[in-house]
């Protein structure tokens, strides 16, 4: 895989500029920030965007888009760990499903458990018993998704170990440590990273619910499901302090989603019925 | 046929198994006392002690955990601290909510998507395709509750179209009903209908290379035909699995958009307990949407011997 090549593919390219976009943002929140995202401001409460606060402010007259830089930074923070958790713990527990038969059965059964309920309420609920913070978020929704990698981890194992070079390293007498090491690791590694690529994109919006349902990191940390939380009561005098978040979570995630797609078809094209 | 039937139920039971273990092992990850939080700060300290016992919690964990299993093999989950009610009880009257919810919003998706990734197939690589597979990628990025507040804001306080949110039961008023349900099940729909799309497409394709779609096309039947009686049979079963997988996806969903419509589901109740710390009602809604989520998922294993005639002759 070449990088020109792959940045020629039109769905990576687009989501490179969206991802892009908000993550630059994002890291510069600092400077690019106009004002102190948790500073209180009752002078200019609920108000409309003006040139000052270009998109206005919130009931305790905090500025809405320094608030979301803030946000947004949180958001892909914590989608980020939970894309390595996830890819560390569901790579090994696939790798270890995949290549031995005798705990696969087993393990598998665990992670069908775990994938039995549905993703987000099992994450609020281990949220909200962990006790909420901005590592609980990333514990909950590492449980609620590493069973997904698991699965796609275990696929491209029982792929990978029925290749001929495989039983040829065996027949040379390679041990095991050395052919998963070489030959099997290196082979799951494209399906691993489209799927952790998607698994972002999960993160990002489950924890946006997380954090509007009250069980993110707590206040005044901005994040961007508690900024629309915060909105939703001034829906009627302000509606956009609700609106302008949803539209950078959803840049962020259709951004992933598109270079999910790009790198799946770059890499494998085979891969394009993978179930996520 | 039927011990096909039987092993795929007896698949079901490990994995009821780990749901149970995790539903109830939760309270024990849980740092300091239940009882104590539960209770609230104003609370004396017999107040506390008797909610203790009423939860159980001075027993050792082990005896705590015999005791609910054999509740919940008797259809027992326990009782509210809140409602001061029986949490089966208290769930099971909401979930019809929660599952019309659910099950219409992957209706309409099923009805949408299909047809639009046979579509997207039929077009490949046109601007068709193009069209049809960016609505299903946009579609499933966008985030639910959020795309429920907009259309709040939109069509019930800017339009006054549909109202804003709450319930309206089905035999009081249909129409009332279709009302209340149209925004959440329309939100959830448009979430539902990509990755359908998408499925379907990419199981159309597969399958339209193939040798009797080939001679489909050669004796002269004509290409929407093609597409809809062959091409889809054959690619039933893969869109069959993302339905089943959606269904569980459409249920999480369904649990978070009622708090923005104000729907008196599951959601409402589970949520509404994470928030105030109703332990025996988030054991009780974890424990029984995963079982709905896995009974649903029988089902699904079930029509793939209905639409995939192969699938009945193995084992």
């Amino acid at each position: 895989m070449k990088i020109p090549s792959i940045l020629k593919r039109r769905s990576f390219a687009a989501g490179l500029v969206l991802v892009g976009a908000v993550a630059v943002a994002a890291g510069l929140a600092d400077w690019l920030a106009p004002f102190d995202p948790v500073k209180n401001n009752f002078r200019y409460r609920l108000g409309e965007p003006n040139h000052a606060h270009l998109l206005g402010t919130d009931r305790f007259g905090r500025d809405v888009l320094s608030r979301i830089l803030f946000g947004a930074r949180v958001s892909l923070r914590i989608g980020l760990l939970v894309v390595v958790a996830s890819g560390l713990i569901g790579g090994v527990v696939g790798l270890v499903a995949g290549w031995w038969p005798k705990v696969d059965s087993w393990l598998m059964r665990v992670m069908d458990g775990l994938m039995a309920f549905p993703g987000i309420l099992l994450a609020i609920a281990l949220a909200v018993t962990l006790g909420p913070s901005e590592m609980t978020a990333v514990v909950a929704l590492t449980v609620a998704f590493a069973p997904r990698t698991a699965r796609v981890m275990r696929g491209a194992v029982l792929v990978a170990r029925a290749q001929d070079y495989v039983e040829a390293a065996r027949a040379v007498g390679a041990r095991t440590g050395r052919i998963l090491r070489r030959h099997i690791v290196p082979a799951t590694m494209a399906p691993l990273m489209v799927q952790q690529t998607y698994i972002f994109a999960v993160a990002i919006l489950a924890e946006a619910v997380l954090s509007f349902v009250g069980v993110g990191p707590p206040p005044p940390q901005p994040s961007l499901g508690a900024i629309i939380a915060d909105g939703r009561d001034n829906m009627v005098e302000a509606p956009w302090i609700a609106l302008s978040p949803g539209v950078v979570i959803a840049m962020l995630v259709l951004g992933l989603n598109l270079l999910g797609d790009g790198l799946r078809d770059a890499l494998d094209p085979r891969m394009r019925n993978t179930v996520r | 046929m039927l011990r096909l039937i039987v092993v795929r139920l007896l698949a079901a039971v490990p994995v009821l198994f780990v749901v149970s273990l995790v539903s109830f092992g939760l309270t024990l990850l849980v740092p300091g006392d239940i009882a104590a939080e539960m209770a609230g700060q104003m609370a004396s300290r017999e107040e506390v002690d008797q909610l203790r016992a009423q939860l159980g919690l001075n027993r050792p964990p082990l005896e705590r955990m015999v005791a609910w299993y054999g509740g919940v093999l008797q259809g027992d989950l326990g009782r509210s601290i809140l409602l001061n009610q029986s949490v089966g009880s208290a769930i099971l009257e909401r979930l019809p909510v929660t599952l019309s919810l659910a099950g219409i919003a992957l209706l309409v998706a099923a009805l949408v998507g299909v047809p639009l990734g046979l579509l997207a197939a039929a077009k490949a690589h046109k601007w068709q395709d193009q069209a049809a597979m960016g609505t299903a990628l946009v579609g499933l990025s966008l985030p639910d509750f959020w795309l429920g507040l907009l259309l709040i804001w939109v069509l019930a306080v800017k339009m006054q179209w549909l109202p804003s949110g709450g319930w309206v039961p089905f035999s009081d008023d249909p129409i009332g009903w279709l009302r209340s349900i149209a925004m959440p099940a329309g939100v959830l729909a448009l979430n539902q209908m990509g990755p359908l799309a998408r499925m379907t497409r990419s199981a159309a394709l597969e399958v339209s290379n193939s040798d009797f779609i080939r001679t489909a096309r050669a004796k002269g039947l004509a290409e929407p035909r093609v597409f809809a009686r062959h091409v889809l049979a054959a690619a039933a079963v893969p869109i069959l699995t993302v339905a089943g997988i959606s269904f569980g996806i459409a249920l999480g969903g369904a649990l978070v958009i009622e708090q923005v419509f104000s729907l008196p589901g599951v959601g409402r109740l589970v949520i509404g307990a994470v928030l105030r710390r109703d332990w025996p009602v988030i054991q009780g809604g974890l424990l029984l949407t995963a079982f709905v989520f896995v009974a649903v998922n029988l089902i699904v294993d079930l029509l793939y011997l209905w639409v995939d005639p192969r699938l009945r002759e193995q084992r």
